[in-house]
């Protein structure tokens, strides 16, 4: 086999022992890589119902068959476990250098099982597994824990850890590697944690198989340098993500005050202009030419490196219009290792159930200070508060009641990211749809919405819309491993990447062979989702309440008066179903999993529920 | 007639403003608008007018906004 190493390295955490397996091409050309080799293995490997915070959890570290490789953005590794926040799959990606060092190490997969009786990190060098004592940073944050580890290792190390959110089973805790690079929204830090795994660091020597290796090598550095031009000629990295804030709140889609409004006269303080001025240092992935890591100094002093998703949530969302302080809050959540999306959601639910006479309590909206101390909490678990806020929005209201689950913003429990879709029925849909709960990295639709349909439409050219994007960028993206940005910000042909896979592999795929590919994951991501919840049914694709509510409508602005419509909202899921070959619960039927090759997979579903 | 024109990311580096009040005669398109800036026409963007999305044939009033933004994507 070319591309793939074919090897997963097995780590027991109870017993402290390791094993190299092997899997075969017919399992790679099936999954692929990254989220497809994840969720496979977390299916039929855990039992339904296990607690995603006990031993019987598996964690699982992918990556593709192009990853490490030099070729635009290739720098980035996929992390999944079943999800203590959602109770459903749950994964992220990040750049780090993992990427390229578990590759050089020989293994595409690893398996981290079991649960370490004391703090532990993993040092991986080739076919050599050290557990080590992680006594000397437990209870301290990323940073710190980095450095430590860098002294040790050196900077060419790949290094994946969590802060005292992970440690402390914030269920919203991720995965922390370089400057500022996170991954892992739906808690897999917590799953680190409660195997009391601070770290893992990987140094490999030996080469990646490739089919055609100096073809690819010049063909790989050669697309860089071209990205990189693009790049500079287009100027996206001027701004990098933050760009799209001033655009949010120009067309009402910017998440302000737990998203109750769209948009605010002070969001300019905190836009893209305003950071890139700014500016103190600019980080990146490995392999990657338009570097988005922009970084500025925060309040107390600190580099923070902030992307558009901080700032908006951290930001906008607490109406919090200080750059410097976002920039604070955004550190703390790094250092912590939570994640900011649902950090500022959970936040700002937590100030909305106050103002709304929900729950007692002394947060307002703009409140910096206390909000960097509820962070704390959050991530110590401390006191009633602290493990109010570190249990995530849907368990919140749960707890609160008086009517709060209608304004808790969550979609099957993942805090959704920031884009106030009270009136963007498509990209309400792709968040309804994402299957690992409310994420835009699986399909976004805002600037397809205004410009190339009807804003107020649901027609099915939206559906169509969010499930061309889904087997982009929740499939392709997330199965081959790389950065999705260079296509999706400067164009670069997604055909390229079918092109760095068969030089890679030395097969000859297209396009289609990839989105045959993604649809067989989201199938199984939905599959894993019934076996979990075997009562499922098509209200768990639904967005918050409140987007629909009349009396949430904003009273000034290009959308004023209008929210979504549920009953419209209903007719653009069931296109979406039809479209994917699901029934009218959203789950897929008995056909497509079959033409997917999912019939073992659909056997084992319909132990749970009918298939129809 | 007046009309605010505000630009979204790197355009703003490139034209040299961010937001701008620009005199047009009474009549003018979108399109005139944009032909007047020096933005390469073949650059994918988004145009809305008061932030809604506008055609380019589409006619303006005094006091109208334009926000001229390159076609970002979700990141």
């Amino acid at each position: 086999m070319f591309g793939w190493t074919g090897n997963i390295l097995r780590i027991n955490l109870t017993k402290r022992t390791h094993k190299k397996e092997t899997f075969d091409e017919k399992f790679a050309l099936k999954w692929v890589g990254g989220r497809g080799f994840a969720l496979k293995i977390l299916w039929d490997e855990l039992k339904p119902g296990i607690d995603p915070l006990g031993p019987e959890n598996k964690l699982i570290v992918a990556v593709g068959p192009i990853a490490g490789i030099p070729a635009p953005n290739t720098g980035k590794t996929v992390v999944a476990a079943k999800s203590p926040l959602t109770g459903g799959y749950g994964d992220g990606n990040l750049g780090t250098r993992v990427t390229e060092q578990m590759r050089k190490a020989g293994y595409d997969i690893i398996i981290v099982e079991g649960k370490s009786d004391r703090p532990v990190y993993l040092y991986i060098e080739d076919d050599k597994i050290e557990y080590l004592s992680a006594d000397e940073v437990w209870g301290k944050g990323t940073y710190e824990t980095h450095d430590w580890l860098y002294k040790k290792y050196g900077k060419g190390a790949g290094i994946l850890s969590i802060g005292q959110g992970g440690e402390n089973l914030n269920l919203y805790a991720m995965v922390r590697s370089l400057e500022g690079r996170a991954g892992g929204r739906p808690g897999i830090g917590a799953v680190m944690g409660s195997k009391k795994l601070k770290a893992i660091v990987i140094k490999g020597s030996k080469p990646i198989p490739v089919a055609e290796p100096e073809g690819m090598r010049q063909l790989g550095l050669d697309d860089l340098r071209k990205v990189g031009e693009i790049d500079k000629k287009t100027g996206w990295s001027i701004q990098g993500t933050t760009g799209v804030l001033a655009w949010c709140n120009e067309v009402a889609a910017l998440p302000v005050r737990n998203m109750r409004k769209t948009h605010h006269p002070d969001a300019w303080k905190i836009d893209g202009e305003r950071l890139n001025n700014a500016r103190v240092a600019t980080y990146g992935c490995p392999n990657c030419t338009m570097r988005c890591g922009i970084t500025i100094i925060d309040h107390e002093g600190r580099e923070s490196e902030l992307d558009y998703e901080n700032i908006g949530l951290l930001g906008s969302n607490l109406e919090i219009f200080e750059l410097d302080q976002v920039a604070s809050l955004n550190y703390l959540c790094d250092d912590y290792g939570l994640d900011t999306i649902s950090s500022g959601a959970v936040l700002g639910f937590y100030a909305d159930a106050i103002d709304q006479g929900a729950i007692k309590g002394d947060f307002k909206f703009g409140d910096v200070e206390k909000a960097k101390e509820l962070l704390r909490l959050a991530a110590l678990r401390k006191g009633e508060i602290g493990n109010l806020l570190a249990d995530g929005t849907m368990r919140m209201a749960k707890r609160i009641g008086h009517g709060s689950e209608a304004y808790a913003m969550h979609v099957k429990g993942l805090e959704i990211s920031a884009y106030n879709c009270k009136f963007i029925p498509g990209m309400a849909l792709a968040f309804g749809t994402s299957p690992i709960g409310a994420h835009h990295k699986e399909s976004w639709v805002i600037t397809f919405e205004l410009k190339q349909t009807q804003r107020d439409s649901y027609g099915p050219e939206k559906a169509a819309k969010v499930i061309e994007l889904q087997r982009i960028r929740g499939g392709l993206f997330e199965f081959i491993v790389a950065c999705r940005f260079p296509w999706i910000e400067l164009g670069w042909p997604v055909e390229n990447y079918a092109t760095y896979f068969n030089k890679v592999t030395g097969l000859s795929w297209t396009v289609n062979d990839f989105w045959k590919v993604a649809d067989r994951i989201y199938a199984l991501m939905k599959f894993f989702w019934v076996r979990e919840f075997p009562d499922w049914n098509r209200t768990k694709d639904y967005p918050p309440k409140v987007w629909f509510d009349p009396a949430n409508a904003d009273t000034d602005g290009p959308i004023a008066g209008k929210v979504l419509e549920l009953d419209k909202y209903d007719q653009l899921l069931d296109y979406y179903y039809e479209q994917r070959g699901w029934d009218k619960r959203g789950i897929p039927t008995r056909k497509t999993a079959e033409s997917l090759d999912l019939r073992q997979e659909a056997a084992e579903v319909e132990k749970f529920t009918r298939l129809e | 007639m007046k009309i605010f024109i505000k630009l979204i990311g790197p355009f703003i580096n490139q034209l040299g403003f961010s937001e701008k009040t620009f005199e047009f005669p009474d009549e003018v398109t979108v399109e005139k608008v944009l032909s007047s800036l020096p933005i390469d026409p073949l650059r994918p963007k988004i145009v809305t007018r008061n932030g809604q999305a506008v055609a380019t044939g589409e006619k303006l009033k005094n006091g109208d906004r334009l926000a001229i933004s390159p076609l970002y994507s979700g990141g």
